[in-house]
């Protein structure tokens, strides 16, 4: 039994499990997939109960990581003795033929390496090995591409991405623009990236509704709760105002001559004043137009609106405060 | 097991197949892949009849040939939610940047196809336009080997006119840039692309080839040590190298300043919540900066 590798028997379990019409239960698995710990007749009950642990221990590895390869690995229980659980390999797993080319296979490459160094980057590479299964092989061409994450919110989205897949609740502290950090649990829909924001969307199990979080204020690590397969994801992301066409706050901010040449690109010009020019521009969070305008070292004020201009002022003055203590 | 997954696939598709050649397609030694075949080989239920295993003719595999019979059904299984997010929000990133190769649209859909699933992630337009004349003309010297004289403004906000040798367009963190030889700075640059305010192609040819190393690699100037309010830590968890100890009610963050400008109008956009800032020299900047807004601003 010892002779039969991790990864055979894992192949063993993948096609007795997808072969099963009903389930197979655990003792079923014991019994029939070749590379586990049987008991020999004649056991004592000590050799018994490590050989049953070892047993368990081996087959919880395995489902966990046929689980992780994308595997709809299904527990059945049955509907007579409840706590008699089975296993069952559900619906068509197979990888559908892609005809895919090796400058496809370039292009994918890139893709893993934006997450070069980030803990998605063993998922992208999995992903990327899948998907070029099939491909002739041959030489593929070197792109002039490239492509890399180094936010703080990639290294949740790792962890996210599984919780939304497995349906499974996440915990995690977040400070919010408006309210004080404190603990959110929410259960995972979708993430949603935008020009190097990214965002989860989901249910506020405390506030009772659905959330958007800035995974870049997500504070420390994201934890998982409970189990997989803990709540129903909808089929179409509410995206809320992440979504809509443009922006929907305006603001009119003036600009320096010579000064501001991002803000200038980026909004419409609406006159002068005092030989600085006006623009309006759209924007979605306030605290980005700010950082945008406080960056500019007074190459820049905002005239609308008046909160937003208050909040420039009173950000520099506590600066100040803080610089001459 | 992915890859053994991965050579049923290729076997099923392409038929007898070198073992030297399914080794180099999956990036394993002939000896690894020879193994994992016969690894395949011996795979299935029991009692192990003839039309219960995967069926290889062993014979040819000791002659360094693979040769699938029968692949009873198992093949390649589809991407992972965790996979799909990588690959998909990755591709649909690099596109929105404005630095995907062609043919990566068409990549990203089948690839969504095949997954299936309610996505798991979506991918939104940023507001940052790049202009496709801009892009087209970078992509066209890159192509070529040749020059580009632009108009570009920098972080700064100082605009300039320079003669670029274009090497690669990259995204970095959904934001896309060029990856460049500037001849008037005589140095390798990485710039923006929605700060390229024009483009015309030269027809002059590029005298320096790609740098070896990765952009963005400034020293630092002297180490800052900032506290703030436990609630505004987020703002400093991208800075590279920082190291952030946390209390019940504030954070102490760390870093090295590599630009002081840039560290002091980082410090300005959570200024409610600072507590101190140290050295005295950043505390200098940030002063002489919250001088110039207040001016500005008019408050």
């Amino acid at each position: 039994m010892s002779e039969v590798s991790a990864e055979q028997r894992r192949l063993n379990l993948m096609i007795a499990l997808s072969r099963t019409r009903h389930r197979l239960t655990r003792e079923q698995i014991r019994a029939r997939v070749e590379g586990y710990d049987t008991v020999t007749p004649g056991a004592s009950d000590e050799e018994r109960q490590r050989a049953d642990a070892s047993f368990q221990r081996m087959f919880e590895r395995d489902k966990d990581e046929l689980r992780s390869m994308g595997i709809p690995l299904r527990t059945i229980t049955d509907p007579v003795h409840q706590d008699d659980l089975g296993y069952r390999i559900d619906g068509d797993t197979a990888m559908p033929a892609l005809d895919l080319s090796l400058q496809d296979a370039a292009v994918l490459a890139l893709a893993v390496d934006y997450w070069a160094g980030k803990p998605l980057e063993a998922d992208a590479r999995h992903g990327f090995a899948k998907l070029i299964s099939a491909i002739a092989h041959g030489e593929s061409p070197a792109l002039p591409f490239g492509g890399m994450s180094t936010t703080a919110g990639a290294d949740a989205i790792a962890v996210l991405a599984a919780a939304v897949s497995d349906r499974q609740v996440v915990r995690f502290e977040y400070a919010s623009a408006s309210s004080p950090t404190r603990r959110r649990t929410v259960q995972p829909w979708g993430i949603v990236m935008r020009a190097g924001l990214d965002y989860l969307v989901g249910w506020d199990v405390d506030a009772d509704a659905v959330r958007t979080f800035r995974l870049g204020r997500v504070q420390g690590s994201v934890r998982t709760v409970g189990e997989p397969e803990a709540f129903e994801r909808p089929a179409t992301l509410p995206l809320g105002g992440l979504d809509e066409e443009s922006p929907d706050h305006v603001a009119v901010v003036a600009v320096r001559p010579e000064a501001g040449h991002a803000l200038r690109r980026r909004g419409e010009r609406v006159g002068a004043e005092d030989g600085w020019d006006l623009f309006r521009v759209r924007y979605r969070h306030a605290d980005l137009v700010r950082a945008e305008v406080l960056a500019l070292h007074g190459g820049a004020r905002v005239v609308e609106p008046a909160e937003l201009a208050a909040s420039v002022a009173a950000h520099a003055r506590a600066a100040r405060e803080v610089a001459r203590g | 097991m992915v890859r053994m997954l991965g050579m049923v696939a290729y076997l099923e598709v392409h038929g007898p197949t070198p073992v030297a050649t399914l080794a180099e397609h999956f990036g394993v030694t002939e000896q690894r892949a020879s193994s994992e075949l016969w690894t395949l080989g011996m795979s299935g239920v029991p009692p192990y009849l003839p039309d219960e295993c995967l069926d290889f003719d062993f014979d040819a595999l000791d002659e360094g040939l693979a040769v699938l019979r029968d692949s009873q059904g198992v093949s390649q299984v589809r991407l992972s939610g965790q996979e799909a997010v990588a690959l998909t929000g990755a591709l649909a990133t690099l596109i929105d940047a404005g630095t995907a190769p062609e043919g990566a649209a068409q990549v990203l859909r089948r690839i969504r196809e095949a997954f299936g699933d309610v996505a798991p992630v979506t991918v939104l337009e940023g507001a940052e336009h790049v202009g496709t004349e801009i892009r087209d003309v970078l992509t066209a010297a890159i192509d070529g080997g040749s020059a580009v004289a632009i108009g570009y403004v920098d972080a700064q906000d100082r605009r300039t006119e320079r003669t670029i040798e274009p090497h690669r367009l990259v995204a970095i963190d959904g934001v896309g840039y060029v990856e460049c030889w500037c001849r008037r700075a005589e140095d390798y640059r990485t710039l923006r692309l929605s700060r390229i305010e024009s483009a015309a192609a030269l027809a002059s040819e590029q005298t320096h080839g790609p740098s070896q190393e990765p952009g963005f690699a400034l020293a630092a100037q002297y180490e800052a040590t900032v506290v703030v309010a436990r609630g505004a830590r987020w703002a400093f968890e991208d800075i590279a190298g920082t190291s952030i100890v946390v209390d019940d009610e504030t954070a102490t963050v760390s870093f090295g300043v590599t630009d002081e400008d840039w560290a002091a109008a980082r410090l300005m956009s959570v200024a409610p919540h600072l507590v101190s800032v140290a050295p005295q020299r950043l505390r200098d900047a940030l002063a002489r900066h919250a001088d110039a807004v207040l001016a500005a601003q008019g408050a």
